[in-house]
């Protein structure tokens, strides 16, 4: 019995061993710095309230970047984060696109979900003579720590009457359109914070882009450095602390470089090898003042929309001269608002680049911490990221960063964003909030 | 026309091998003794650490243990908070013996059947590396028939024909979400077999010290024809064909040892061991699949091993006949370069220390117990193929217990 005993007391010692865990000594995330994070808020647009795939939504706005900081932040001293957050009945927002399928090629088929937050549309005057219609949502009463608007530009956030033209907007609004008055800066300071981020400036290029530069118009750069210093001011007025980010090159994005022109050629070559060129309708000048614009056969410098029907193209278009297929011939150029092109493109830079002088220079002036995204999504477009032993790029779908709509952000995109931030504000600030863990958010959804 | 070519690359499996997966439990006397035993003659396990030294046994014995191995391994990814913790499973080397010869004849056979490398390495699905590891499992058992002649009552020598028997499962996630937004996975599973040899020579000096040499020749064992079932979301499917064989040949490197034995009085022994671990021929690890696609495409990925060795020391002292008390301990150096250690064995420069007890229960029959416990140094790693930085810390804990009976 001796010797059972024996086996006994060993493996009792064994199993009292087994349970001595190896520990190792982890970033103690005791410090919040110099900064103060128990009320932060989050200013900006699209990217900023967890838009994806072409709509707001609560999986969206759960996986938005100010989110995922903020829940690193609780453990510096962060406090609650409140998002106006779609109810789950009405989880799916404004609607957004989801991959149907991937066609035999690996074309993705996508899906239009449908709104089920939608309360209405009205038509609100713009001046004598224009009008907008708005799409309203349901109204969202409740604390607000993100205030992202999709849809807004540096250029409105200080217009008192915005709130009646964007719906996403007059959602948090205690009035309804057309009653309300208070503008978007007005309204995100009016209750007391500590810390703030503010990304706003991409849609005043954005929207031009996205418009193939047809439609809307680039933010003057002034103008741009007079309202940036003017936000930025009201912001820091009680001292607080804050982190911006640089406006990404909205040509890095695979909205203008997943349907290009050398893939349409391809294919048009392939049913009839006699055509030579695609033609656009395209500016002549990247200068300001000449806004001519002209047909001309497209190069690979300029940039195709994502959202391009292909089918348009070689369809007959009635002209002077007879029917003629469209965008083959220098009568029937693929039309303005579906290409970004060369000269617009280089508009479209110039300007982002401006922007971005003026964000870097009224941080630095304020001691504001730079989450430098035009630099890193760069990076990307340039090397790629691994992380995690995940590969991520720039590219549609595949790249795993972007959602459908080739502009917005993944969760794993918004998480990746969130760690660029959060490495900025502990840069600047000497805070040592943890970065977020990019494996647990997902990137495009496949069916 | 959207044209996207799903180029999910790099999504798949690589296993890499390092001296965590060198098991170093030949038998329960010599792990008791820090895993010394090749310049000792012990009992039948001298067919593993020294086909040499089997001619020197004084009897015919059969025995058979077990070292069930709990590794405990944390990584903390850098820059946050968090820790993950590999699964509490326990992995089961074994180690049997069979060593006969004619009484008083010159020469002795024996078989070796034995777990030289293995590894249970379980992380999880939801870890921070899932897409790098989730969990492997992995043994490489030996067979080895052996021969060893003494040449004359001071020197014998030995030699064995190994053939190893490998058997992998390894479990990676694929970045690919589905509707749900789970993750996919990639799953290889198969068994290979390969060839290899080993040979000793053990000497009795006039000063009474004992001296072993013995080499354990590289035995690639390789995966004809692999199980690699991925799971991915049905639009996937056609760039991931099932089902789907792999190829992958598994580097088990050669081992140089030298033992001594030294034998103060006469109910100690101590004993000296180093040996010299060829990992380098561990260069890259390769998967051939049998289908590829544009999406699976085969994989090549550096591993670039450098040579490991270890030093051992070992005591046993008797104090009475039927009872023997051991202990030991040992170094080794990393296999793993910086920039390429892997969470399948988060590999890092190790010291063990172990104990052992020694019971004769008959005449005949021997019961002993080992106990070892090794660290792994503390190594903050940013794995360059995976990118995948963090600090690992392991301990393993390895009981064990085998009977000899011996005539």
């Amino acid at each position: 019995m001796n010797k059972i005993k024996h086996i006994f007391l060993l493996t009792a010692g064994v199993l009292a061993l087994g349970a001595c865990k190896p520990e190792v000594d982890t970033l103690v995330a005791t410090t919040q710095g110099t900064a103060d994070f128990s009320r932060y808020i989050a200013v900006g647009n699209s990217l900023t309230s967890g838009f994806a795939d072409g709509g707001l939504y609560r999986e969206g706005q759960l996986n938005s970047f100010p989110a995922i900081i903020a829940e690193q932040m609780k453990k510096v001293g962060g406090g609650e984060f409140t998002q106006p957050l779609f109810t789950e009945q009405q989880a799916d927002g404004s609607g957004y696109l989801m991959l149907k399928s991937l066609s035999a090629e690996g074309l993705p088929v996508t899906q239009q979900i449908a709104p089920a937050a939608v309360r209405g549309q009205i038509t609100v005057p713009t001046s004598a003579t224009s009008t907008v219609n708005v799409t309203l949502y349901t109204k969202y009463t409740g604390d607000i720590n993100n205030y992202g608007v999709p849809g807004i530009k540096l250029l409105t956030s200080t217009l008192p009457a915005y709130g009646n033209l964007n719906g996403y907007f007059e959602r948090l609004l205690p009035n309804s359109a057309p009653n309300n008055n208070t503008s978007y800066i007005d309204f995100v300071t009016a209750k007391p914070f500590t810390f703030f981020s503010n990304w706003l400036g991409n849609n005043d290029a954005l929207g031009y882009a996205t418009a193939g530069g047809a439609s809307d118009e680039l933010t003057d750069k002034a103008t741009f450095s007079a309202l940036y210093n003017q936000v930025l001011n009201k912001l820091t007025m009680g001292g607080q602390k804050g982190v911006v980010a640089t406006i990404p090159d909205v040509t890095s994005i695979p909205y203008f470089n997943t349907v290009t022109v050398n893939a349409i050629l391809a294919t048009v070559k392939k049913a009839n090898p006699s055509v030579q060129a695609l033609y656009i309708n395209a500016r002549v000048s990247s200068e300001t003042a000449n806004t001519t614009y002209a047909a001309r056969p497209a190069t690979a410098a300029d940039l195709v929309v994502l959202t391009f029907p292909t089918s348009k193209i070689g369809q007959p278009v009635a002209t002077p001269a007879g029917n003629l297929p469209y965008g083959l011939t220098p009568l029937t150029p693929i039309e303005n608002q579906y290409v970004l092109d060369v000269n617009e493109a280089a508009r479209a830079r110039d300007y982002v680049a401006s922007y971005n002088t003026t964000i870097k220079a009224v941080a630095a002036s304020k001691g504001i911490a730079v989450a430098d995204i035009y630099t890193f999504l760069n990076g990307i477009k340039q090397n790629g990221l691994v992380e995690n032993g995940i590969n991520l790029s720039s590219q549609y779908i595949s790249g795993g960063l972007f959602s459908l709509d080739g502009i917005h952000l993944t969760p794993r995109g918004y998480a990746v964003v969130a760690n660029e931030f959060i490495k900025a504000i502990n840069k600047q600030y000497g805070s040592d909030i943890p970065q977020a863990n990019i494996s647990a958010y997902r990137g495009v959804k496949f069916p | 026309m959207r044209k996207i070519l799903l180029a999910l690359m790099a999504m798949l499996p690589a296993v890499a091998f390092s001296q965590g997966f060198q098991v170093n439990l030949g038998g329960q006397k010599q792990i008791g003794m820090g895993h010394t035993g090749t310049g000792l003659v012990q009992d039948g396990a001298s067919v593993f650490f020294n086909p040499g030294a089997v001619a020197m046994l004084p009897e015919n014995s059969i025995q058979a243990g077990i070292s069930p191995l709990l590794f405990k391994s944390v990584f903390n990814p850098s820059g946050t908070d968090a820790q993950y913790r590999t699964a509490n499973k326990v992995a089961t080397p074994f180690s049997a013996y069979a060593v006969w010869g004619p009484k008083a004849s010159s020469w002795k056979l024996g078989l070796g059947v034995y777990t030289p490398f293995g590894g249970l390495t379980d992380w999880g699905n939801n870890w921070q590396g899932k897409y790098v590891l989730q969990s492997l499992d992995l043994k490489a058992i030996f067979f080895q028939p052996t021969l060893s002649i003494k040449l004359a009552d001071f020197i014998s020598i030995g030699g064995g024909f190994v053939y190893s028997h490998g058997i992998v499962n390894l479990k990676r996630a694929i970045p690919v979400a589905d509707a749900n937004g789970q993750d996919g996975q990639a799953e290889l599973k198969g068994s290979g077999h390969g060839y290899g040899w080993n040979a000793g020579v053990f000497m009795k000096t006039e000063s009474g010290i004992t001296v072993g040499i013995s080499y354990r020749s590289k035995a690639t064992t390789t995966i004809e024809s692999g199980n690699a079932i991925f799971r991915v979301p049905s639009a996937l499917q056609s760039s991931f064909p099932q089902p789907n064989t792999f190829r992958a040949g598994i580097p088990l490197p050669s081992t140089t040892s030298l033992g001594l034995g030294f034998y103060p009085s006469k109910q100690w022994t101590l004993a000296l061991d180093a040996n010299l671990v060829a990992w380098h021929v561990y260069k890259s690890l390769d998967f051939d699949y049998a289908q590829n696609t544009p999406t699976l495409q085969d994989t090549h990925s550096p591993r670039l091993y450098r040579d490991g060795f270890s030093l051992r020391g070992g005591a046993e002292y008797k104090p009475v006949t039927k009872w023997a008390i051991r202990g030991g301990g040992g170094y080794s150096s990393t296999a793993a370069q910086d920039g390429y250690v892997t969470p399948e064995v988060p590999d890092a420069n190790r010291y063990y220390l172990t104990a052992g007890l020694g019971y004769k229960v008959a005449n005949r029959l021997d019961l002993d117990l080992s106990f070892e416990y090794e660290h792994l140094f503390k190594r903050t790693q940013t794995n360059i193929e995976a990118n995948f930085a963090g600090t690992y810390k392991s301990n393993v804990y390895i009981p064990g217990v085998s009977l000899t009976y011996h005539w």
